[in-house]
């Protein structure tokens, strides 16, 4: 049976292998790294796809990568070692931003890019996307020891964002 | 609707306040958690959950417990 770490291994491959520029784990599997464990079921990957001449954004280069290593795509998640991961590309700065200044942490002795609390909650906070299972994430991150209040505050305000 | 004695005695403020910080010393000492064991919680809930959410409404074909160890 395959292993978390084996799932990480596979997002390091993709960028290695360039079909990601970058990545950071995002949602709630990045909350596991910062607070409580939460239920969840799939694995949100903010990522950089590689620039090219397209002005259409397409994860088809990515499924066709996953697809050749022999995990399948359904419902817009690869099957990766046994984690059904979502691919996000990054949709605006604040996104862009979470993965630039995401964190490289390990687990089990893998390096794993893991998104931070403050761009967690500010995501959270996105006007597009408050959802009330967001708004409770959001409000556990803002408990957590983990989470910079100057940081989160000059989020904020930079990306004009709601408390 | 029930209805309840007046007079009935109140938790103190102390009280609450200890039961609160409780519960953030709890919350605490989960998220200082090893991540390994961070990651089986995730897995137990999800056995835990998926069945109960499963009675709501039928699930996604990728909404199973992940078939991995942490």
């Amino acid at each position: 049976m395959p292993s978390f770490a084996d799932a990480l291994r596979v997002l390091n491959d993709m960028k290695g292998s360039g079909v990601v520029e970058d990545y950071a784990v995002a949602g709630a599997m990045a909350m596991v790294f910062w607070a409580e464990p939460i239920p969840t079921y799939d694995l949100d990957v903010l990522v950089f796809l590689p620039e090219d001449e397209a002005t259409i954004v397409s994860l088809a280069p990515l499924y066709d990568w996953a697809a050749g290593r022999g995990y399948k795509a359904q419902a817009e998640h690869v099957m990766i070692e046994g984690v059904p991961v979502q691919f996000l590309p990054a949709h605006n700065s604040l996104a862009e931003e979470a993965i630039e200044r995401a964190v490289t942490l390990e687990y089990e002795g893998v390096p794993v890019r893991v998104v931070r609390p403050e761009y967690l909650v500010a995501l959270y906070l996105e006007p597009g996307a408050r959802t009330l299972k967001r708004r409770e994430r959001a409000a556990a991150l803002m408990e957590s020891s983990a989470l910079d209040r100057a940081a989160l505050d000059d989020l904020r305000k930079r990306f004009g964002l709601e408390p | 609707m029930a209805s309840f004695p007046k007079g009935r005695p109140r938790p103190s403020p102390d009280l609450l306040e200890a039961l609160r910080a409780g519960k953030v010393a709890l919350r605490r000492q989960r998220e200082r958690s090893e991540l390994r064991e961070k990651i089986r919680i995730v897995l137990e809930l999800q056995r835990l959950c998926l069945p109960l959410i499963e009675r709501r409404r039928p699930l996604a074909d990728w909404e199973r417990p992940w078939a991995i160890t942490p």
